[in-house]
């Protein structure tokens, strides 16, 4: 009751009709079979359990489909056409409940032919999570042609993200996931996140630590909502006394920008910091020229294709340098891996530095 | 009289002390319903909210120490503050052989409220009427509980003066006298107390509350039935606004309770006779910490936020031609001047002392310059000038010049070094009010002085032996 002010939550989820259809394979495919209608109803549970801690809370929901991204629900402008009255529950949280149950169906059936799947818009879902963050933590008095009304009451204290995913990670979307990171920091949003069914998903994991989030793995899912309401439900203030699971191990790789692989060993342009897979004579970025003698030094000193190192995180306690140099979060890591193999392009790397900066 | 019990904890919301003097029965009764729980959940304390949900959802009791080992090292007394009050108003049992679990009944109901469904009607029926009457608007809802409010503490503030303002209905009356914010000094008026003036200075949400926890008291005394009563007003803060309710489904005591709530401003109805009335403002607030009441909903009456200017030169500024925030101020400022949306006066000595006399503290008169700083003094730093804020301080430390403390007087001592053989001795104990070391006497509070009366007598006895 001492603050005033609601704690904002976004909840993204992911909506992938075939990362669903699987996660819902009864055993032996999944040890614990989760449908999307169990999900759903658990998620409900969760979003209520958010707007029952404090009558201020504001909570959207956005939902991520192949190829799109779409708001579910925002506690800002509810859908007023639905009215739903029932003796038996609190409205608001009837709202959410049937908003999103309704909002959802509407989204996959409007998906049409589920054979050719197109990439997820996870980003596009964070981005539009992002952007109304922005929005409603704006104070009002900025907002030209308004009256001050309830200026400081509207500003959120800690407003916080959490991507529910199914996915595994697209390459493809490095560079974007790696944007909405530093706007996240920026505004000061953490993104937690919950990796619902699926390998680890790299990009994200970096997401939760470079915004003081937490990531976890889920592995007992029918035990989804504890998970969710130990670990999400608490905001920044309360996660002081209480702690909750952070990562132990951080996959710290990133995506090369001329073929979107995730890369163990990585080129660095010294000019902009463009990561290449494999040495370029030109930095497609900055059109910085490298000298012929550095590229077929480092050609030389690539490991053979096939040797690539197995142990593909890092391990242990890696102090990251992306942590207190936002700026290049990924581009330090690919030396910092363990083992010989990694050692030379180490040096590649620096000598790369060298020639182009003479 | 049933006394409030003073706010103990720091944070808590000060019902929860009433609901920590009910019995088990009562509680468990209240948790029966779904919108209890649920408003009883939100007067908690961040950390003591996420405790419940932790324990929500599990079947079976789980280890105390496991969910120790959730706490951080350095903040292991806010886990067993905030454990040790869900214990005491019984929505965690007693931990038994060191297992924790919710309360039965409250977990069935907790878990019910925030999914939805069973049949326990506990937010209310909305009333069907078939189109045939629009219910009252929400600008309707507001002006009228914003009236009735302002009405009450319009009569408290102008009970000392001679204006004759709009009367308050006879049961507010008596709350107010049974309260103590009011009481008949000579005669049959009501004369407004020292409590009273603190009370005005108040957020409106401390206000509601103050006067329904009396209410609550006063239920108890009337045999009413307390869970029925409490269940009514969660039941009201889950309601939504603008909707119309039905009373058929009200227990006796709840439609009894209409009237009361009535006059308080927390319901409107047609006719007392209706068969459906309408939440205001005031009512589905309850449970919420921000003070989206009716002053701050943009009706009419007085500006939404904060409308004083005060300089350094101790005059002030309030712009507003809400009659209750003048004389709200009138209490602590010497009004100058009057225009049709602002006034105009100073604090001075005189206006201060007033106030002190009143009962009012520097701190009451501080803060309340400070939440309705005109936003133009949100710019400033400190909001409200140094200068007169220690100047406000100062007034009231003149009114604390004398001290009385009892005690005794020990003088007449034979020589220096018994003096300081005494006087080290009474030091250590931590009682010496006032010493003279001239005068070789010193004077000791009353908890002491059986000890340096030992002290003198066993050193006497020694040196005469």
């Amino acid at each position: 009751m001492n603050d005033p002010r609601g704690d904002h939550l976004s909840v993204v989820v992911d909506l992938s009709p075939t990362q669903w259809h699987l996660s819902a394979l009864q055993p032996p495919a999944n040890v614990y079979p989760l449908p999307l209608s169990s999900f759903l109803s658990q998620l409900l549970a969760f979003l209520n359990s958010h707007m029952a801690c404090k009558h201020e809370n504001t909570l959207a929901v956005f939902g991520a489909l192949p190829g799109k991204s779409v708001m579910l629900y925002s506690s800002t402008n509810p859908a007023k056409n639905l009215q739903v009255m029932d003796s038996n529950s609190y409205p608001p949280f009837k709202l959410v409940d049937t908003t999103v149950v309704t909002r959802t169906a509407e989204e996959l059936d409007a998906l049409g032919d589920p054979d050719e799947e197109e990439p997820l818009g996870l980003v596009g879902a964070m981005t539009k999570a992002l952007c109304y963050i922005n929005r409603i933590t704006l104070p009002p008095a900025q907002i030209p042609g308004k009256k001050q009304g309830i200026s400081n009451s509207l500003v959120m204290p800690e407003p916080r993200i959490l991507v529910l995913s199914v996915s595994p990670d697209h390459a493809t979307s490095y560079i974007p996931i790696m944007n909405s990171i530093f706007s996240a920091q920026k505004l000061k949003v953490t993104i937690d996140v919950c990796q619902l069914y699926g390998p680890e998903t790299v990009f994200l994991q970096q997401a939760a630590h470079l915004t003081g989030g937490s990531y976890i793995h889920l592995e007992r899912r029918d035990a989804l909502l504890q998970y969710l309401i130990m670990s999400f439900l608490p905001p920044p203030s309360i996660r002081k006394v209480l702690s909750v699971p952070t990562q132990d191990k951080i996959d710290f790789r990133a995506a090369c920008f001329c073929h979107k692989t995730i890369v163990d060993v990585g080129f660095v342009c010294s000019v902009c910091l463009s990561i290449f897979c494999q040495p370029v004579p030109v930095c497609s970025t900055c059109r910085t020229k490298f000298p012929i003698k550095t590229l077929q030094r480092l050609n030389a000193s690539r490991p053979p294709p096939n040797a690539t190192n197995t142990t593909r995180t890092t391990t242990g306690t890696p102090v990251p340098q992306s942590a207190s140099n936002p700026t290049t979060p990924a581009l330090t890591q690919p030396t910092s891996t363990n083992g010989s193999s990694v050692h030379r392009p180490a040096q590649a790397r620096s000598s790369l530095s060298q020639q182009s900066s003479m | 009289m049933a006394t409030l019990p003073p706010q103990q904890d720091e944070g808590h919301h000060s019902l929860l002390p009433f609901l920590q003097s009910q019995s088990h029965t009562t509680l468990t009764r209240l948790y029966q319903r779904p919108s209890s729980c649920l408003s009883i959940f939100r007067l908690l304390r961040p950390v003591e909210k996420q405790l419940i949900m932790n324990l929500l959802w599990l079947e079976s009791a789980i280890d105390a120490a496991k969910m120790a080992a959730w706490v951080t090292r350095e903040n292991k007394k806010a886990y067993d503050d905030a454990l040790h009050a869900l214990v005491r108003v019984h929505v965690v049992p007693a931990p038994k052989d060191g297992k924790l679990a919710l309360n039965q009944t409250f977990k069935s109901s907790f878990r019910q409220a925030l999914t939805g469904g069973g049949t326990s009607g506990s937010f209310g029926v909305i009333f069907d009427n078939g189109e045939k009457r629009l219910p009252f608007t929400i600008e309707e809802l507001d002006s009228y509980a914003l009236e009735r409010w302002e009405t009450i503490l319009h009569y408290m503030v102008s009970s000392g003066s001679d204006q004759k303002p709009t009367k308050p209905s006879q049961g507010v009356l008596y709350l107010l006298e049974r309260r103590k914010l009011m009481s008949k000094f000579y005669g049959d008026t009501l004369q407004i107390t020292s409590a009273g003036f603190q009370f005005l200075l108040h957020t409106p949400h401390a206000q509601l509350w103050d006067l329904l926890l009396q209410y609550l008291h006063m239920a108890e005394e009337r045999q009413m039935d307390l869970v029925e009563v409490l269940g009514f007003l969660f039941m009201l803060s889950t309601m939504e606004l603008g909707k119309e309710y039905a009373t058929d489904h009200l227990s006796e005591t709840q439609k009894a309770m209409l009237e009361d709530l009535r006059d308080y401003g927390l319901i409107l109805q047609k006719k007392p006779s209706a068969r459906r009335f309408s939440p205001t403002r005031l009512a589905t607030t309850l449970t919420s910490s921000s003070p989206p009441l009716p002053t701050s909903a943009g009706t009419s009456s007085g500006p939404q936020e904060g409308f004083i200017v005060l300089e350094t030169n101790y005059r002030l500024y309030a712009y507003t031609d809400n009659p209750l925030q003048t004389a709200v101020l009138n209490l602590f400022v010497s009004l100058k001047y009057r225009f049709p949306n602002l006034v105009v006066g100073s604090i001075t000595r005189d206006s201060v002392k007033k106030a002190l006399l009143n009962g009012i503290t520097a701190d009451q008169m501080i803060s309340y310059l400070t939440t309705h700083a005109h936003p133009q003094m949100r710019k400033n730093n400190p909001l409200i000038p140094v200068t007169v804020q220690d100047q406000i301080r100062l007034w009231e430390l003149e009114k604390n010049r004398l001290r009385s403390d009892e005690g005794y007087l020990y003088t007449s001592f034979a020589s220096q070094a018994d003096y300081d053989y005494v006087l080290k001795y009474a030091k250590e104990l931590g009682v010496v009010l006032w010493e003279s070391p001239m005068k070789r006497c010193f004077f000791g509070s009353m908890t002491g002085h059986a000890n340096i009366r030992g002290f003198i007598e066993r050193r006497t006895n020694a040196n005469g032996a």
